[in-house]
């Protein structure tokens, strides 16, 4: 299958200390990396964005390569899935950042869209080609893991913030481009079963600990002794009968395969 | 007027006398003095009228901190009628007792190192219908759980969840909003993904930990997805703070060619104490510690490294620190796991020569 329609979904960011609204980098990169295999395949690219037309951040994307950005009226308590997935249908591959700075940040659009639409879902992407009918994806993993998935198209990739992609602005695209406000959906209310309670952050979280009725003498032997943690120490031997002890210590746990 | 009875101390009360002839008086009346830790008390549900699930996948047969955290926070909100069941993805050879999982169920044919989230959402969502739990605990990782977690709660519409949980009790979780700035809060919903080092894993009480196997059942799943290889990026390549295997050196290491081999023959990155790196021996952007780099290896190999607090700080993410030290009081025997003490230069070669025994024997069992 060829890939004929890629669609890349952008949300607005925000600089962490000013407030400014700008791109969100995760999203940038994706779009790079949509506007890159457009080229490469002839295929028509579309930006899409759920909410203002009229937010400064959205002419970022223009710079960074989009020719036209779409976007779908939103009220502040519509379900922004709904909205997108009626204009998904005949998209072969979606492209976007596997986390937004702003709104609930919670990472959990792109696996919502692919449940609605019941196309897979690839996170944390790095570098994707196409080989035969299928998409190959290179997914990263903490500890100097990447795994290479192939996945069915069309499908949904949520690019990772590491990917090897260099961001090109140009200040002719962000005035050459143009905003266009979609018709507004039908108002579809979110299904929000929780009521958030949102404030400024300014206190850390409180860790949660088991309660423990102690008594003031454990109390304060638990403050004076401190908990024993250190392991076995070897003192006996030559060093080859203490270098065995290492070697079987780290097959005793699985850290070396020989 | 009748005298009230003055408090008397009797002269006989319980005391020790210290090494230099002191004598110390026990403030807790018992016969005996208790210094070493009574075992905790356990934990049983006997009608359980609820159950709280954690979902983790284990890694080379154990858990990592963060999902033996979300272990812990279940139980720590578990009622007294609520069970604790932990879904462990993967081989498990740890002990959970200590973590309060009542029951632990091991699908070990869903381990991390393969991708098949279809069937392992069918097997998580055919055990959520037969066990119908009250809420579901999930670690928010990036190797695999956070993942998983997603597609599970993009799969049960009809459960409530918060992701990236930074705080939470019995009445609200909390988590940050707009990249950090803000903080939201809500009540507990029916599924939790639980951020790293919200919840304090020690726990007055232990559980039993009944173990349970379960293979998977429906292993004919359409799958769209197509596992092709899990590669791991060479040691010397990799950035240190992403490293598995660390071995590092202090100023107990006068060879560092003998070092830089042994690296080589378990394949692993190399680091650095301040005072070795000042010494020249080592570039700068080796340096583990406070002013250096935080680094969160599963084996740290610390050879020559006394484990000043501000090192200690860089590798307190370690899960298994080996260190070898000449001295047997140096800070950093407190904190490995295994210390061996002795010359950091002996060991080191008789440890090459060991790996390269080893390498070879199993290549010629491999022929």
């Amino acid at each position: 299958m060829n890939i004929k329609h890629i669609t890349v979904l952008v949300s607005t960011g925000r600089h962490p200390t000013s407030g400014v609204p700008r791109h969100c980098r995760n999203d940038s990169l994706a779009l790079t990396i949509g506007v890159d295999l457009s080229q490469t395949k002839a295929a028509d690219l579309e930006v899409l964005h759920a909410g203002n037309a009229n937010n400064p951040a959205l002419k970022d994307y223009l710079a960074l390569g989009a020719d036209q950005i779409n976007v779908i009226p939103t009220e502040p308590d519509s379900d922004i899935v709904d909205s997108f997935a009626e204009r998904l249908g005949d998209a072969d591959l979606i492209l976007t950042g596997s986390r937004a700075e702003n709104g609930q940040d919670s990472g959990l659009l792109p696996y919502l869209l692919a449940e609605k639409l019941n196309i897979p879902i690839i996170a944390n992407a790095l570098e994707l080609k196409q080989e035969g009918d299928k998409l190959e994806v290179l997914q990263f993993f903490p500890k100097g893991k990447r795994r290479r998935v192939a996945v069915t198209l069309p499908a949904i990739i949520a690019i990772h913030p590491l990917a090897a992609i260099e961001l090109r602005y140009a200040y002719v695209r962000q005035q050459q481009g143009k905003i266009i406000a979609l018709t507004k959906p039908a108002h579809v209310a979110a299904e929000s079963h929780l009521q958030w309670n949102i404030a400024p952050k300014l206190r850390k979280p409180i860790k949660l600990k088991a309660p423990e009725n102690l008594t003031g003498h454990e109390r304060l032997l638990a403050a004076i002794t401190s908990e024993n943690k250190g392991g076995t120490v070897v003192n006996d031997g030559n060093c080859v009968e203490k270098a065995q002890v290492i070697l079987s210590y780290l097959r005793e746990h699985q850290l070396i395969a020989f | 007027m009748t005298m009230r009875n003055p408090i008397r101390i009797s002269p006989n009360r319980p005391q020790q006398s210290s090494p230099n002839g002191l004598k110390r008086i026990v403030l807790r009346a018992s016969d005996t003095i208790e210094m070493y830790a009574q075992p905790k008390p356990l934990r049983t549900v006997n009608n359980p009228k609820a159950s709280y699930l954690v979902i983790a996948h284990s890694e080379r047969g154990s858990l990592s901190d963060h999902a033996l955290q979300t272990i812990a926070a279940a139980a720590i909100l578990a009622d007294a009628e609520t069970n604790v069941l932990a879904l462990i993805l993967g081989a498990l050879t740890d002990d959970l007792a200590n973590f309060g999982a009542d029951q632990v169920i091991v699908i070990s044919e869903l381990d991390f190192e393969h991708f098949q989230p279809e069937l392992e959402l069918a097997s998580i969502s055919a055990l959520i219908d037969s066990i119908q739990p009250t809420r579901i605990f999930m670690p928010d990782n990036h190797t695999g759980d956070g993942d998983l977690g997603r597609r599970l709660i993009a799969r049960q519409k009809t459960k409530t969840a918060a992701t990236q949980v930074i705080e939470m009790n019995v009445d609200h979780v909390a988590t940050y909003q707009a990249g950090g700035t803000l903080i939201a809060q809500t009540t507990l919903p029916e599924i939790i993904l639980l951020a790293a080092n919200a919840v304090d894993t020690h726990l007055p009480f232990i559980a039993l930990a009944q173990r349970s196997k379960q293979a998977i059942t429906n292993l004919a799943i359409a799958n769209s997805y197509q596992d092709l290889d899990m590669q791991t990026i060479a040691a010397t390549e990799i950035a240190l703070e992403e490293a598995d295997f660390i071995v590092s050196a202090g100023n107990g290491v006068e060879n560092v060619a003998s070092l830089e081999s042994l690296a080589h023959a378990l394949q692993a990155s190399i680091g650095a104490s301040r005072v070795a790196v000042d010494d020249g021996k080592f570039s700068r952007d080796k340096q583990i510690g406070a002013s250096g780099k935080t680094v969160s290896a599963s084996a740290y190999l610390a050879i020559g490294i006394s484990g000043a607090v501000q090192h200690l700080q860089g590798i307190k993410d370690c899960r298994h620190v080996i260190a070898i030290n000449t001295d047997t009081s140096a800070p950093i025997v407190k904190r490995a796991d295994l210390s061996v003490i002795g010359d950091a230069e002996e060991i080191m070669r008789a440890l090459i020569n060991l790996i390269a025994e080893a390498k070879s024997a199993n290549l010629k069992v491999a022929a």
